[in-house]
């Protein structure tokens, strides 16, 4: 019987960095939905798993895509770094691949171009009391 | 006395057992974007709503996660055993468009699910009796028109064994 990978169930997973205190490692948290018996409703369950990261690239908070590896890296590593799916802070949109942040884009977001004339007007009076008049006494 | 919550019927095992999106054993993640505001995210939110625990209770070893407000535009994507990803867009769709599509593109097919259920009823017998787990009757006094238990009705005289000694010896 071939094993190509797994000495692991999960071959594929996806979760939240919450640790990158370890050499080339990160600390996983991942979370699945579990029906409860009573309730009939399903909830997170929380599971740590350890993924090899060997080019420390991953930063607490980022959504990664884990990978199971052949054979277990160590006592408690058995999966590595596929892929960062969301970088914390620098999440780009997969469907028109601009950077975004919660609903907004971020691409456009430079003064002059998105100052509208009740804008212009406004900041221009707000300058003019800021002016230092000489003050005729 | 009423259920507990907004749509209760969502927590009854007919309503989750009613979901026909049964994934092909490829797909291992499911991730689901979508935002709580605005009219383009409305279809996903419903699909998020009613139809995940439908999808989660049919295939209990698909990982589903949800994210909230991460990008603007709703989409879905599907992680797949070769290392796949398939993004599907949902914006601008109501939620059953959404699960047709789901169902058409990563689902199984109406003879695939009917072949398993074939195999599935193939390896049980329905003639044999033994525990419940694994079979439909326990013992030959469950059907009607047999002699029932004697745990409940005792058996008449010519049927006990005492009876029979005795008639045994006596002759």
């Amino acid at each position: 019987m071939s094993v190509p990978r797994g000495a692991v169930h999960a071959k594929w997973i996806v979760g939240k960095v919450i640790g990158t205190k370890m050499q080339k490692t990160a600390k996983v948290r991942v979370t699945r939905l579990v029906l409860d018996p009573y309730l009939l409703k399903f909830f997170n369950k929380r599971k740590t798993y350890f993924a090899h990261d060997p080019l420390q690239q991953c930063v607490v908070g980022d959504i990664v895509l884990l990978k199971a590896l052949p054979e277990r890296r160590s006592k408690h590593v058995k999966h590595e770094l596929a892929e960062i799916v969301f970088k914390v802070g620098k999440v780009i949109d997969p469907i028109t691949g601009k950077p975004c942040a919660g609903t907004r884009f971020l691409e456009n977001l430079s003064d002059a171009e998105n100052l509208t004339e009740a804008d212009t007007t406004y900041l221009s009076e707000k300058l003019q009391e800021l002016k230092v008049c000489s003050t005729d006494k | 006395m009423p259920m507990k919550g907004r749509f209760p019927v969502r927590r009854t095992l007919q309503y989750l057992s009613q979901g026909d999106v049964v994934f092909k054993s490829s797909v291992k993640v499911m991730t689901v974007n979508y935002n709580t505001a605005g009219e383009l995210s409305e279809g996903a939110r419903k699909f998020v709503f009613f139809n995940i625990p439908q999808i989660q209770y049919k295939n209990p070893w698909v990982q589903i996660m949800l994210f909230r407000n991460m990008t603007p535009s709703p989409f879905l994507r599907f992680y797949l055993d070769n290392g796949e990803q398939v993004l599907v867009d949902v914006e601008d769709k109501t939620n059953k468009e959404i699960m047709e599509h789901v169902k058409k593109i990563l689902g199984k097919s109406k003879e695939m699910l009917e072949n398993e259920e074939r195999e599935r009823k193939k390896l049980s017998h329905p003639a044999t009796f033994g525990p419940k787990n694994y079979h439909l009757r326990e013992c030959m006094c469950e059907i009607e028109g047999q002699v029932p238990c004697p745990a409940f009705v005792p058996l008449p005289k010519e049927m006990r064994g005492k009876y029979k000694d005795a008639m045994k010896s006596e002759a």
